[in-house]
C-alpha cells in the first residue's frame, strides 16, 4: 500500500501535513512516498493507493501545475481507474481548468474538471464550514475551516460536488456546493488537517484503498474532538 | 499632504474622544484613531510626523524590541512617541499621533518608534514614511490574516518606501530579502552548540530556494527556517551580518565585533530568542548613532515585560506563566523548545484557547503546525491540557508521542492545578494566550494554593 505525497516541501501550509501523517499513523504498514519538485512522481509509472497534495503558496501552485502537466494523461487514467486522490485547501485548483489572477491573466491548469479558480490576493475568505458529504456516496457530517485567496467558479455546474454545505462558504461565496468528486478523486478547499477534523472520512478512505475493518489511531479521542466541534459548529450555525 | 477642514474636524473629534476616554479611565489607544480615519480616510497622511520615524515589524519579537528601544532611547534623553499603549494597526498609530498633536495637527516630539502589524503595512506605509524599518523575522502566523510568508513578505515589500534604511535578520532567508535595493544593515546570532544541520520543526518555509526553487543546504539550522544556508543551484545565500551577537551564557553577556572593536552587552536572559531581540535593538541603535556603552547600560537593568512572563516560588517550586501566542505556531514551538531546554523536572499547563473564539469555534490548524513534540521529553513529567478545545490538544499531544499516563485533560482551566504532580517538581509552566490574563492569574494562584495545601516541595 503506497501513499504518495506531492511536493511536501512547499505544499505543507496550515498543518496539512497531518493529513498524510495521520493516515500513516492509522496504517503503519503503508509506504509513504514524498515526491519533491525535483523527483519523478511515483504514480508516473507505477501504482499507488492514494495521492495527496495540501495547501501551498500561489507560486508553488504554478510550479505544481508545470510539474504535473506532462503527466496529465496518466492522471486522467488514474482517476478513471479509481485511484484515490485527496486534495485539500488550494491544491485542488491545480486540477481545474485555469487560475485567473486579479488582472485577468490566466494560468492554464490541468483541466481535469470544468471549473476555474479566481484569485483575489487582497481579500481573504475565512469561513467555518458545516455540511454533508454528497448523499450519492455517503451520509456523513463534514466540518472544517476555510482561509483562501482563491475560490472556484463554474464553467460547468455539473461537476460533481464533494459535499453540500449548510453553513459556511462552498466553492465560492455564492454557493453551498463544496469541492469536487470524480470517482475517487476528492478535492476540498477546507484547510489544515481535514482528516483529523473528519475521522469518519479517514475510515472511508481507508476502506477505499482496501483496509478491512479500518481502525483509527486514538479513535476515542479523535471522535470526541469531532463530536465536540460538530456540536459547536451546529450551535454556531443555529442548527 | 496638506491639512484640510475635514482633517481638522477629524482631529478635534478624535481628540475629544481621547479626552473622554481618559476621563472615564479607559485605554485610549485605538478608538480615537479609528474615528479619525473613519472621518478622514487619509488622516495619517495629513497629520504631522516626528522628524525621525522608526518602525518595527515582523512575526515574533516586535513588541519586545519596541519596548527595549523605548527604554534605551528614553534613558538616553529622547522623548519618544510610540504606540506601546495598544494597537499596532493604522488606527493605533493614528491614536498615538493624535495624542501628541496640537489642535492644528502639529507634532511635538522629534522621534517616533512604531510597532507595525505586518498585515497593516499597506495602510500604514502609504502615509507614514519610516527612516528606519526593522523586520525581526517572518514566519507563519494567523492563517486567516497572514496566509503565508510569501504573501506577507510581498505586502511589506510593496508597502515600504525605497529610501527607508532596513535593519534585517541575516539568519532569516525570508525577511532578509526585503527591499533588496534599499540601504541596510544585517544582524545575526552566531552559531550555537544547540544548532543542528537538519530542521527539527514541523514548519520550515524555506525547504527550497526562494529564488530558483532549487535544493537548499543549511550550514546550520537554529529553528524552522532560521539559520545559515545557500542554494545548491543558484547564487542565493544568507547575507553576511554587520552585527553578529556571540553569546556567553555563563557570563551573561554577548559580544559584537564591529569595525570599531569588540562591544560587550549584558544578556537579559539566557535565551537565544531574547538574544535575537537584543541584537536587533543593538543593530538599530548603533546605526542610529547611539553608543555601545549607552545601550549596554540600559540593558543592564531591563527585564522582560511582566504580562508576558512571571515567576513566583512556593516551597522551592517555581511557578512560571509564559505568554504563548495561540494561532502562532512558531511562537508556541519556541516556548515549547525553551521549556524542554530548561533544567530540572517540569510540568506544563497548556491553556492556549483564544478567548475571542469562546463563543464560536477556534480555527485549530495552527495546533498541528506547532511542535508539541518538544514537550515529549523525559524532564517533563506531566502535561495538563485545558480549555474549550481540550480534545484537540489531547489528540495533538498523543500524536506528539507523549505517553497517555503523562497527560491530563480538563475543559475548565481552573481544574488544571489539581491535575499536577507538584511534589518533586522544580518548575510549573503555565502557557497562556494573550487574551486570558485573568484566567491565567487564577490558574497560577490555584497552583500556588495546591502546593501549599498538599505541602508539596521540589
Amino acid at each position: 500500500m503506497k501513499i504518495e505525497v506531492l511536493f511536501p516541501e512547499a505544499a505543507n501550509l496550515f498543518g496539512d501535513c497531518w493529513n498524510y501523517r495521520y493516515l500513516k499513523e492509522c496504517m503503519p504498514e503503508a509506504e509513504l512516498i514524498e515526491t519533491s519538485f525535483g523527483d519523478t512522481p511515483a504514480f508516473a509509472d507505477g501504482d499507488v493507493s492514494l495521492i495527496y497534495m495540501g495547501a501551498m503558496p500561489e507560486s508553488a501552485q504554478e510550479r505544481a501545475i508545470k510539474k504535473l502537466m506532462p503527466y496529465r494523461e496518466r492522471i486522467v487514467e488514474l482517476v478513471e481507474n479509481g485511484t484515490v486522490f485527496l486534495m485539500t485547501a488550494n491544491a485542488g485548483e491545480v486540477f481545474c481548468k485555469y487560475i485567473e489572477n486579479e488582472d485577468g491573466t490566466r494560468v492554464e491548469a490541468l483541466g481535469l474538471f470544468n471549473l476555474y479558480a479566481k484569485r483575489d490576493m487582497m481579500h481573504r475568505h475565512n469561513s467555518t464550514v458545516l455540511g454533508k458529504l454528497d448523499n450519492h456516496f455517503m451520509d456523513m457530517d463534514i466540518v472544517g475551516f476555510k482561509a483562501e485567496f482563491s475560490q472556484l467558479h463554474g464553467l460547468d455546474t455539473d461537476v460533481e460536488a464533494l459535499a453540500q454545505l449548510s453553513y459556511g462558504t462552498g466553492r465560492n461565496s455564492e454557493t453551498k456546493v463544496e469541492g469536487v468528486k470524480i470517482n475517487n478523486f476528492f478535492s476540498t478547499s477546507i484547510v489544515g488537517p481535514f482528516l483529523l477534523m473528519n475521522p469518519l472520512f479517514v475510515k472511508y478512505l481507508m476502506e477505499l484503498i482496501g483496509v478491512e475493518n479500518p481502525k483509527l489511531k486514538h479513535e476515542e479521542i479523535i471522535m470526541a474532538a469531532y463530536e465536540k466541534r460538530l456540536k459547536d459548529i451546529k450551535k454556531m450555525a443555529g442548527k | 499632504m496638506k491639512k484640510n477642514l475635514r482633517f481638522i474636524i477629524a482631529l478635534w473629534i478624535s481628540k475629544a474622544a481621547m479626552l473622554l476616554q481618559k476621563l472615564l479611565g479607559m485605554n485610549a489607544s485605538y478608538f480615537p484613531g479609528k474615528i479619525a480615519i473613519k472621518l478622514c480616510p487619509d488622516f495619517l497622511g495629513r497629520i504631522d510626523k516626528p522628524e525621525t520615524v522608526i518602525t518595527v515589524t515582523g512575526t515574533n519579537g516586535k513588541t519586545t524590541c519596541c519596548n527595549m528601544l523605548l527604554d534605551v532611547l528614553g534613558e538616553n534623553g529622547f522623548d519618544v512617541l510610540n504606540n506601546k499603549a495598544g494597537s499596532n494597526v493604522d488606527a493605533g498609530i493614528a491614536s498615538s499621533l493624535i495624542s501628541d498633536a496640537s489642535l492644528f495637527g502639529r507634532v511635538k516630539k522629534k522621534i517616533a518608534v512604531f510597532e507595525v502589524d505586518e498585515r497593516s503595512s499597506l495602510k500604514i506605509y502609504a502615509y507614514v514614511h519610516p527612516d528606519y524599518a526593522v523586520c525581526t523575522n517572518l514566519f507563519r502566523d494567523s492563517i486567516g490574516r497572514n496566509a503565508h510568508t510569501e504573501f506577507i513578505s510581498s505586502i511589506i515589500e510593496k508597502a515600504l518606501p525605497d529610501d527607508t534604511f532596513m535593519i534585517l535578520n541575516a539568519d532569516d532567508p525570508i525577511s532578509s530579502q526585503l527591499k533588496p535595493d534599499n540601504k541596510r544593515k544585517y544582524f545575526s546570532l552566531a552559531r550555537l552548540d544547540s544548532d543542528g544541520t537538519e530542521c527539527r520543526n514541523i514548519i520550515n518555509d524555506v525547504r527550497c530556494c526562494p529564488k530558483c526553487g532549487g535544493k537548499i543546504e543549511y550550514e546550520f539550522v537554529r529553528y524552522h527556517h532560521i539559520g545559515k544556508m545557500h542554494c545548491t543551484e543558484c547564487d542565493f545565500k544568507s547575507p553576511e551580518p554587520d552585527f553578529c551577537a556571540v553569546p556567553d551564557w555563563d557570563k551573561g553577556t554577548f559580544t559584537v565585533q564591529t569595525a570599531d572593536g569588540v562591544e560587550e552587552y549584558p544578556l537579559m536572559s539566557a535565551s537565544k530568542f531574547n538574544t535575537y531581540n537584543q541584537i536587533t535593538v543593538v543593530a538599530l541603535l548603533r546605526t542610529f548613532g547611539l553608543s555601545a556603552e549607552a545601550i549596554a547600560a540600559s540593558f543592564a537593568h531591563m527585564s522582560i515585560v511582566k504580562s508576558r512572563y512571571t515567576k513566583l516560588e512556593k516551597n522551592g517550586i517555581e511557578v512560571i506563566t509564559n505568554m504563548t501566542k495561540g494561532q502562532n505556531p512558531v511562537a508556541c514551538s519556541i516556548v515549547f523548545d525553551y521549556i524542554r531546554e530548561e533544567e530540572g523536572t517540569k510540568e506544563v499547563v497548556v491553556m492556549l484557547d483564544d478567548k475571542t473564539y469562546r463563543e464560536t469555534t477556534e480555527i485549530v490548524t495552527w495546533v498541528f503546525d506547532a511542535d508539541f513534540e518538544f514537550l515529549n521529553d523525559e524532564s517533563i513529567s506531566r502535561v495538563v491540557a485545558c480549555g474549550v478545545r481540550v480534545h484537540d490538544y489531547h489528540l495533538r499531544l498523543l500524536l506528539a508521542g507523549i505517553p497517555e499516563e503523562k497527560l491530563r485533560c480538563v475543559e475548565n482551566e481552573q481544574d488544571a492545578p489539581s491535575q499536577l504532580i507538584l511534589d518533586g517538581t522544580d518548575k510549573v509552566f503555565i502557557l497562556h494566550d494573550l487574551t486570558t490574563p485573568d484566567e491565567t492569574k487564577r490558574v497560577r494562584d490555584g497552583v500556588l494554593a495546591e502546593i501549599e495545601k498538599r505541602g508539596a516541595s521540589k
